[in-house]
């Protein structure tokens, strides 16, 4: 590898391939372009934009090129940067505004640990008090959906909004049901204590015992590859406790339901998401699904006719 | 020049001319009329500047991501026609500009990476070529299966593998990658699509298997699988080079075990890599060859370089560059999250990790040697004598690969070298580049200076295409060489398919 001299940026890309292994937008199209390495390397030698745009827009953000990346190269980044400079979608950032707005009116967050739903679990108001009842936690009024789908869209963020957002969070224990909004708190947070939706809740007990051999476990992609180091052994922990089947792949890497961009900003899947779906559960026939993020049920429903739950529906 | 090196052989550079692009819109535009479309633009083109290698750059005029082999034969046949040339990459990990267009198509195979049937009776998978090996272990596992054997790479493909060699740490057991290949399908540079095996279209599969893609593009194989096992690994480690190579052989001749490799820190920490599929086998090692072998376990190394140089003091600087590799690359090769109960999981996501992290640079220069059992010594320790004139770091990884007599053929001006018997033995010799900056004159130098003792052996190599090309009529003769010349001049009438790779 590089020297830790050199910029984790694209310049560091040797074109070693590995994160096509993991890519599933290289899996549905099999057209290195779409790929990590194909954009890194396309900069590499000066492409426009406009080239790039169609990979990009492909792009699921779940993060799973980047633990495998061996030049450390902050690669999801690379392509949330580049996302910031296509054209917008007028629809997805109206749905940045309306979240928005829906933000400005909110109370401060509440004292002690926090739990910030995200959209996903909010779409779902009796597993949202499931999950606050189960994890204890009170609900943060303000939980940043809209910055959420900016950071997804490449949309800006008003410095004044950011501020106030994560005014009174520092230092804080939080729960973030938004994988992505988790990346990015790593780095807005330095010094918070914070947890994805699936650790925290396959830590307790009462989840976990309710985990059987013959469940089929949705890990999900962007909080842990978010914190891959560490979550890599929290899930193999899991895995040997359960005795169940993940969706981790041979280099302990979570292989996402979705294979085209924009997750769960969309309406309906796309035929890669269905194909990367059945690829999931090719040579599987697990009794039950068991997934982290809620907006993944409806996808899996469509490719499988099991139970498909979320975890905090085994308490 | 090293003084071990042979004289009076010039010294150059060898890259390819780069085409000049005569003919090149009639030829896209007649190659659409046929329904195949080539991808011009710079962010398709920008991918393929250069190989694993890092020392050629070049870029082609325009790219092909492989769909069909219907497809692929139409591009070569109007190829032909325009005599335009075409180079096909899989992995793209070639070191020596093989997989690099110097203008022309560059056909990528990965877009044909897909599983097509796996029969658990007969033990075989039916695969598009393209795949990464990575790839259809991925789809193996999902049944319990496993391939034989691979590089221990998780982006070679199997088209380009077998159209090389393809070693693995079970290769001195189960022979390299391309003898695994029961049968393929085959385009030829005309264009034609053919089945070939050791039974139909024989002397094609006799060339295409390890012939450096000169005779046809692989676009589907059908391979020997085998039941999944994770395996127990033991390291032992010597510091000497001779002991670690004669203890290796003397376990692959016994079939003692079923994994087995030399993997080094220079010539100063020598590891042999044994490793076994069965709690029966290695019990069985344990009982009757264990004791046999001279190197030592990790902390009983540990004491004797401690006193090595601790009577060496001016040696500290070597010391503690052992010491902090030790301390980065050991840990990589024992992650909990890839054993379980003590057994290594998958074999090739352990060693890629760690070659890509600890090997991997912008440049990979890695010369190799490739000897019959009894010339191998001598060629690791005149190597080894080489990586030290040049570099101030290097790893050597060393390796058996077991012959299969029936495919003598298949061998012919391989890297397989002509008088192995039972046996062949490689050792690539991989400068740590780190942070040092090389000049491609530097790096060009000592591949010569390696490939030199290759001539001086009568040995053969694994890189002898490219830009070490030069070396092909010196270590394989004029009659070998003119032979498969001709051959090649009437399967390839325009010379398009990988120009300047051997001819």
């Amino acid at each position: 590898m590089y020297s830790d001299a050199h910029p984790r940026d694209f310049p560091a890309c040797s074109g070693c391939s590995l994160c096509r292994l993991v890519c599933p937008m290289w899996r549905a199209r099999r057209d290195p372009r779409f790929s990590p390495e194909g954009i890194a390397k396309a900069r590499q030698s000066g492409a426009a934009l406009a080239e790039l745009a169609p990979a990009l827009e492909a792009c699921t953000l779940c993060g799973a090129c980047d633990p495998v990346c061996p030049e450390n190269i902050d690669l999801s980044g690379m392509i949330m940067d580049l996302r910031r400079e296509l054209p917008p979608h007028p629809e997805l950032v109206a749905l940045q505004i309306g979240y928005q707005q829906a933000a400005e009116g909110t109370e401060p967050a509440p004292a002690g640990a926090l739990l910030l739903p995200g959209a996903a679990l909010r779409a779902d108001p009796a597993l949202l008090d499931k999950v606050q009842s189960l994890l204890g936690l009170r609900r943060a009024p303000d939980d940043g959906a809209d910055l959420a789908v900016a950071l997804e869209i490449g949309g800006e963020i008003a410095p004044q909004r950011l501020r106030r957002f994560l005014d009174g969070l520092e230092g804080r224990s939080l729960v973030v049901g938004d994988g992505l909004l988790l990346r990015q708190l790593r780095s807005w947070l330095p010094a918070g204590r914070l947890q994805g939706l699936g650790e925290a809740l396959g830590n307790l007990s009462t989840i976990r015992r309710r985990i059987a051999s013959a469940d089929f476990y949705v890990v999900e992609a962007r909080a842990f590859h978010a914190d891959h180091e560490r979550l890599v052994a929290h899930y193999d922990t899991l895995r040997k406790d359960c005795g169940c089947a993940m969706n981790l792949d041979l280099q302990r890497i979570a292989m996402p339901p979705h294979a085209s961009g924009y997750p769960g900003l969309r309406m309906g899947p796309a035929r890669e998401d269905l194909e990367q779906s059945r690829w999931l559960l090719q040579g599987r026939t697990p009794a039950r699904i068991l997934v982290e993020n809620p907006a993944e049920r409806a996808l899996l429903r469509r490719v499988i006719d099991v139970p498909v739950l979320h975890l905090a529906e085994l308490a | 020049m090293a003084p071990d090196a042979l004289q009076g052989i010039v010294r150059q550079q060898t890259n390819a001319a780069r085409w000049n692009g005569a003919g090149w819109r009639e030829f896209v535009a007649d190659l659409r009329s046929a329904g195949v479309t080539l991808a011009e633009g710079t962010a398709a083109t920008g991918i393929y500047a250069t190989d694993a290698g890092g020392t050629a750059y070049s870029l082609p005029h325009g790219v092909l991501v492989a769909r069909n082999a219907a497809q692929v034969a139409t591009l070569l046949k109007v190829a032909q026609a325009h005599r335009v040339p075409v180079t096909v990459r899989g992995g793209g990990l070639t070191t020596e500009g093989e997989s690099v267009a110097y203008g022309g198509v560059l056909l990528d195979m990965t877009g044909m990476s897909r599983v097509l049937a796996i029969d658990a009776d007969a033990m075989t998978v039916r695969t598009e070529a393209g795949i990464y090996w990575h790839g259809l272990a991925e789809e193996l596992r999902r049944s319990g299966l496993d391939y034989l054997s691979a590089p221990l790479n998780m982006t070679s493909s199997v088209g380009g593998t077998l159209g090389v060699g393809g070693i693995d740490v079970n290769s001195a057991r189960l022979g390299c990658s391309a003898d695994q290949a029961l049968a393929l399908q085959v385009v030829t540079p005309t264009g034609e699509i053919v089945e070939c095996s050791d039974s139909e279209n024989v002397e094609l599969f006799q060339r295409v298997i390890l012939g450096y893609g000169q005779f046809g593009v692989i676009t589907e194989a059908t391979l020997k699988i085998r039941p999944y096992t994770p395996l127990s690994m033991h390291y032992y480690y010597y510091s000497t080079l001779r002991e670690a190579i004669e203890d290796l052989q003397l376990l692959d001749a016994n079939d003692a075990s079923d994994y087995s490799g030399i993997l080094t820190i220079m010539d100063c920490a020598v590891n042999l890599l044994v490793a076994f599929d069965s709690a029966e086998r290695e019990a069985a090692f344990k009982a009757h060859w264990e004791r046999r072998l001279r190197g030592h376990g990790e902390f009983g190394f540990a004491l004797c370089m401690a006193g090595h140089y601790a009577l060496r003091p001016w040696k500290l600087g070597e010391a503690l560059y052992l010491f902090k590799r030790k301390q980065a690359v050991f840990p990589e090769f024992r992650r909990p999250e890839f054993h379980r109960d003590g057994r290594m999981e998958d074999r090739t996501v352990v060693f890629s990790r760690a070659v890509w992290k600890h090997w991997g640079s912008r440049n990979m220069v890695i010369p190799d040697l490739a000897t019959s059992t009894d010339k191998f010594i001598e060629a690791v320790e005149r190597g080894n004598a080489v990586c030290r004139k040049f570099f101030p770091h290097y790893t050597l990884y060393c390796v058996g690969i077991r012959l299969r007599p029936e495919h003598k053929a298949h061998y012919e001006m391989s890297c397989v070298p002509p008088d192995a018997e039972g046996w062949a033995y490689g050792c690539e010799f991989e400068p740590m580049i780190e942070d040092a900056v090389y000049s491609r004159d530097h790096f060009q130098s000592f591949k010569n200076a390696i490939y030199d003792i290759g001539v001086d052996l009568g040995a053969s190599y694994y890189r002898f295409g490219g830009m070490m090309k030069g070396y092909i009529r010196r270590v394989f003769g004029d009659a070998l060489v003119d032979k498969h010349l001709a051959m090649k001049r009437q399967a390839d009438p325009a010379m398009i398919l990988n120009r300047d790779v051997i001819f």
